[in-house]
């Protein structure tokens, strides 16, 4: 192992995954630094899945490579799973065992016995919140604590890295905030974390992002870097009386390159050139809705997916 | 009334999940050809073991006549009564003949001499028939003998009774003439009960039939719609019964289809209200499944008659076979395929069976309009 | 080894916590024994007798007193003319009629030869048979009686030639069907317990998606599989016992054979249904699904085929043929031949071989499945 690759925690190169004719994973290639969180995003069915259950060791690669914690996923699945956690959005606990009888069964699992499993089964118990609710039923309790509590058990061996397959769906919106402050502690504390996600506040808390879509990698960076990487581009905020109209309006000019509704007011990228501002404020003149403010502004994260969804969608429609 | 969506839908899940489908169409199908052609009773082709220890001319026209007939075969011969047990134990056997020393002399002599009979009882069923079969032909041969001796003594006497056996409905005897109309209890159960109470239940787990209670559809249209397309396969899988039955095992229909209809009509709606009463109780298919299982396809197959006869049951079962209607439906349905009765003969069947079809339909509007108007 | 004692662990704090289970497990199939030992029987008797006694003679009513005191026949109607009895077939209160013609007994006491009349309701096959059979064997022994005592009355206490059966029914002498179905419920139950639990049981796993958390544990595929099976072989084998104690005690079936070579037995036949189980779980995606199957696909045929209720030696030959691939064939005649014959593996053995064969085959097909479909 080098110095280099000491850092380094994921390392996918090539990963390529195929069921029949469908290609759900395409050539994509990507690495994750030692202690960072890593968020994986994409729409559904882009592949994020796929990806991940490859680098747990659930799904052999059709090709490529892939490491985990220095681990060869393809050769070594079994020494990868005991230096990983991993929890899905179905909390994976038995409904009809108590909480430390999961606690215990997982830590078992894991090889935990004795005194680091006690140590361990308090830690999760305290963790999760569930400290005088050890003897509860875990079906009896409501999906931040489930959430809560299955992040506990998939990490009760301390592994380096944890993957987390859409860990907040269904969660109310305080929960994801607490589960989001367990995440930073892990990280802070050396473990790398690998997220999956389609919630954009929760994209940008981490470190670096990729960007899947329809198998492919199209975008690798952090949230800054990714909205500056649309530098060629200007986004303006526009607020006037009717929002939906000018959607329209615009949609169709060669120049504009995107448009999106935000409540009464709305956006639109352009290729940066100085004279936008006026040329926008004229078409909306000419079409008497009234303009109350243009600025321009950083583009959201939400922004940039939607460019790059249109960009990949316009390279493959020219490549057919 | 506005079935047509609920009644559309309906079809288009049970065409998608082909599970389902093969349970409804496919089984029907292996049922009747298992039960037409594997599963008899006939007892036939025994094999006998034969232990002469007279050796005489006598003795071995006495075994030619009694192994003569297609229910019992002279295949083995031994030496001594030793090598029986060993061909009762691996089933090679299954009835056992001694003749003892001496059995000539009697003939001639006019004396009476014991046979011994020896029976594989393991299966209780085709023991009892193969002793009869043994009985009869011994007691008919010793008829025959006496007849003659008395002949050359010169005394005329006659066999006293002649028995005039006269079989009615089913003359060669064949199983599957008898379990083919039995097959429709079973079938029919098994496309109402099941699938009814499985549909409504599965509507209620993923929170759909919510979704049809806010809809302007009236609590009595939504069950209709559910319970029309099931009532449907169920008369094509009798059709398909009768049809198949008619054409692969000659089982054809003596009586007036209209009676066989009326029946099979009236145990639908029995079923469905069976149904839906159970879809009312369960929480989850799991447990529909189950509680259909026990309280129609079991009661179906055990205690219908379908193979096994309710006189030889325990009080207590046949008073259970006397609350569940699968008996009278198949009493009735097996007199007006085999016996070309109307419904004369089985109105009481037909009250037994109309009257569990109401106190069924009627409990499940019961408890369904309740559910589903809160 | 560790893992598989935690897979056990849960799986048993599972079970004992599911408030279903420990009855489906324990008492379900001792109700199903005494069920079955009762209602499974094809044993004849009370059958309905119609009688149309046109002669009315005390021979005539001596012939219909030794129908009922066989015990086998009740007499369910009398009719005035002989199309009455047809009614009373017809509306299936009585399978046999029989009919006594005007001068009967005028006719046997003055040595002519009188005709009597049975009718049988053929529609079930089998009661008919077995009937007939009874009421033949009954007037041909009363026709006997009265020849014999004729000869005897013209010659003076002359001897004649005369031919009785001493039948003596081995293994079950009373001919009682529970003695042959109630071992096969046994089978039966092992069966359908162990493989309805060890399918439905995995594919809840895959349902509620902790499957895929096991899965990216260093928990083994194969370690998974014995923790979840293992159970079940045990929880088979305690069925074995109670459905045993109750053949046993309650309808006083005596095992002739060997407890050991039962117990041995049942667990080769084990091997067979946790592998059927794990083949219905492979391709069920909800429990629901998986019992179904079980159910309709593995169950129905099975019990058919398999000679529990109808004899094979019946059977066409092309399905004798297919009875051979039916597993449960070879344990009902394994427990069988134990409970009834008292045989021992020297007579067993093919059909133990023809278990293990079949269980390591069905076992490792599906073991490969499964693991193919976690891939």
């Amino acid at each position: 192992m080098t110095t280099q690759d000491k850092d380094i925690a994921v390392t996918v190169e090539g990963l390529t995954r195929t069921f029949g004719e469908f290609t759900a994973v395409d050539d994509i290639s990507f690495r994750v630094k030692r202690g960072e969180v890593f968020g994986f995003l994409g729409p559904n069915g882009a592949g994020k899945s796929t990806t991940i259950r490859m680098l747990c060791g659930l799904l052999a690669p059709t090709a490529g490579v892939a490491t985990v914690g220095g681990i060869d996923v393809m050769r070594d699945p079994d020494s990868v799973k005991a230096n990983i956690g991993y929890m899905s959005q179905r909390f994976s606990l038995y409904e009809d065992l108590t909480v430390s009888q999961n606690i215990d069964f997982y830590g078992g699992v894991y090889g935990l016995e004795g005194e680091r499993l006690k140590e361990r089964r308090a830690w999760a118990v305290r963790m999760a919140g569930l400290v005088g609710k050890e003897n509860e039923l875990t079906g009896a309790l409501s999906g931040g604590w489930k959430q809560r509590l299955a992040l506990g058990c998939a990490i009760l061996h301390e592994p380096p890295i944890l993957f987390l397959d859409e860990p907040t769906g269904g969660v109310d919106p305080v929960s994801r905030r607490r589960f989001w402050d367990l995440i930073y502690d892990l990280s802070n504390g050396g473990t790398t974390v690998f997220v999956t996600t389609h919630y954009m506040d929760e994209a940008e808390h981490c470190n670096t992002i990729g960007f899947i879509y329809a198998g492919r990698l199209v975008a690798l960076g952090s949230p800054t870097e990714l909205k500056q990487g649309l530098s060629s581009m200007t986004t303006y905020e526009v607020k006037c009386a009717r929002p939906l109209d000018a959607v329209d309006a615009f949609q169709e000019l060669p120049w504009v390159k995107e448009t999106s509704i935000f409540g009464h007011a709305f956006h639109v990228t352009v290729s940066s050139d100085p004279s936008a501002v006026g040329s926008i404020r004229d078409i909306l003149m000419n079409d008497k809705n009234e303009v109350e403010a243009i600025e321009e502004i950083l583009p959201s994260l939400e922004d940039v997916f939607i460019h790059l969804i249109s960009e990949e969608d316009r390279r493959k429609a020219k490549a057919a | 009334m506005n079935l047509a969506p609920i009644v559309r839908k309906e079809f288009r899940q049970i065409s998608r999940d082909r599970r389902a489908l093969g349970i409804l169409v496919f089984l029907p199908g292996l049922l009747l050809v298992l039960v037409g052609y594997a599963l008899n009773f006939d007892v036939k082709n025994l094999s006998v073991a034969v232990v002469d220890e007279d050796r005489s001319p006598e003795s071995r026209h006495f075994v030619q006549s009694l192994t003569g007939s297609e229910y019992l075969v002279h295949k083995w011969s031994l030496d001594d009564r030793s090598g029986i047990d060993r061909l009762l134990e691996e089933g090679e056997a299954q009835v056992a003949l001694v003749i003892p020393r001496g059995f000539a002399h009697a003939m001639i002599e006019g004396k009476s001499i014991q046979v011994q009979v020896i029976v594989d009882g393991a299966n209780a069923n085709t023991a009892a028939i193969a002793a009869g079969y043994v009985a009869l032909g011994i007691q008919d041969y010793s008829s025959r003998v006496l007849a003659q001796w008395l002949e050359r003594h010169g005394a005329h006497i006659l066999v006293p009774i002649d028995i005039r056996p006269r079989l009615l409905f089913n003359p060669e005897l064949k199983t599957a003439k008898y379990l083919v109309p039995g097959l429709f209890g079973l079938i029919l159960m098994l496309s109402t009960v099941i699938s009814t109470s499985l549909s409504v239940v599965r509507e209620k787990e993923l929170g759909t039939m919510e979704q049809l209670k806010t809809s302007p559809l009236k609590a009595y249209e939504i069950i209709i719609g559910k319970a029309v397309p099931y009532l449907g396969i169920a008369l094509l899988a009798a059709t398909l019964i009768l049809v198949l039955g008619w054409l692969m095992f000659d089982v054809s229909v003596r009586g007036s289809l209209l009676v066989l209809y009326v029946a099979i009509f009236i145990f639908l709606l029995a079923g469905l209200g069976q149904g839906l009463v159970i879809s009312s109780v369960a929480k989850n298919q799991q447990i529909a499944f189950f509680i259909s299982v026990f309280s129609s396809l079991l009661p179906a197959f055990l205690l219908s008659g379908f193979v096994f006869p309710l006189s030889s049951m325990p009080m207590i079962l046949q008073v259970i076979a006397n609350i569940l209607p699968t008996k009278y439906f198949l009493v009735i349905v097996r007199a007006v395929i085999l016996k070309g009765v109307g419904i004369g003969p089985v109105w009481d069947q037909f009250l037994a069976l109309s009257l569990f079809s109401a106190f069924a339909i009627g409990l499940s509007s019961i408890r369904l309009h309740r559910e589903l108007s809160s | 080894m560790k893992s598989i004692k935690q897979m056990l662990i849960k799986e048993f704090l599972q079970i004992r916590r599911d408030r279903l289970m420990m009855p489906i497990i324990l008492v379900a199939p001792i109700i199903q024994v005494i069920l079955l030992g009762y209602a499974a029987t094809v044993d004849v008797r009370n059958i309905g007798l119609a009688v149309c006694d046109m002669d009315n003679s005390p021979d005539s009513r001596a012939l219909v007193t030794r129908f009922t005191n066989t015990g086998y026949f009740t007499v369910t109607g009398w009719a005035k003319e002989p199309d009455g009895v047809d009614e009373y077939l017809n509306a299936s209160e009585a399978v046999i009629g029989i009919v006594i013609p005007r001068g009967f007994g005028r006719d046997i006491s003055s040595g002519r030869t009188s005709t009597l009349q049975l009718i049988a309701d053929g529609a079930d096959a089998n009661t008919a048979n077995i009937s007939l059979n009874y009421a033949r064997q009954i007037t041909v022994g009363y026709s006997q009686g009265l020849l014999v005592e004729q000869v005897r009355r013209l010659g003076g206490g002359r001897q004649v030639p005369q031919i009785t059966p001493v039948t003596r029914v081995w293994y079950n002498p009373e001919l009682r069907s529970a003695n042959y179905m109630v071992p096969g419920v046994v089978a039966l139950i092992l069966m359908i317990i162990t493989t309805t639990f060890t399918s439905a049981s995995i594919v809840k796993e895959r349902e509620i998606g902790t499957m895929e958390q096991l899965l990216v544990t260093p928990m083994k595929p194969s370690q998974l599989l014995l923790g979840k099976l293992l159970p079940y072989v045990l929880i088979g084998l305690v069925d074995v016992l109670l459905t045993l104690g109750v053949a046993v005690n309650w309808f006083d079936i005596p095992l002739k054979g060997s407890v050991i070579t039962l117990f041995g037995l049942s667990g080769l036949f084990i091997l067979t249904t946790l592998g059927l189980g794990l083949f219905v779980s492979t391709i069920s995606h909800t429990q629901q699904q998986a019992m179904m199957t079980a159910q309709f696909f593995v169950f129905f045929p099975m019990i058919f085929l398999s000679g529990f209720t109808f004899p094979i030696e019946n059977m066409p030959a092309a399905i004798q043929v297919i009875t051979y691939l039916v597993p449960l064939r070879y344990f009902l005649e394994i427990i069988r031949g134990l409970f009834l014959k008292g045989v021992g593996m020297e007579t067993l053995w093919p059909e133990a071989l023809a278990l293990l064969v079949f269980g390591v085959t069905i076992l490792s097909l599906s073991v490969s499945r499964f693991q193919k479909r976690l891939a």
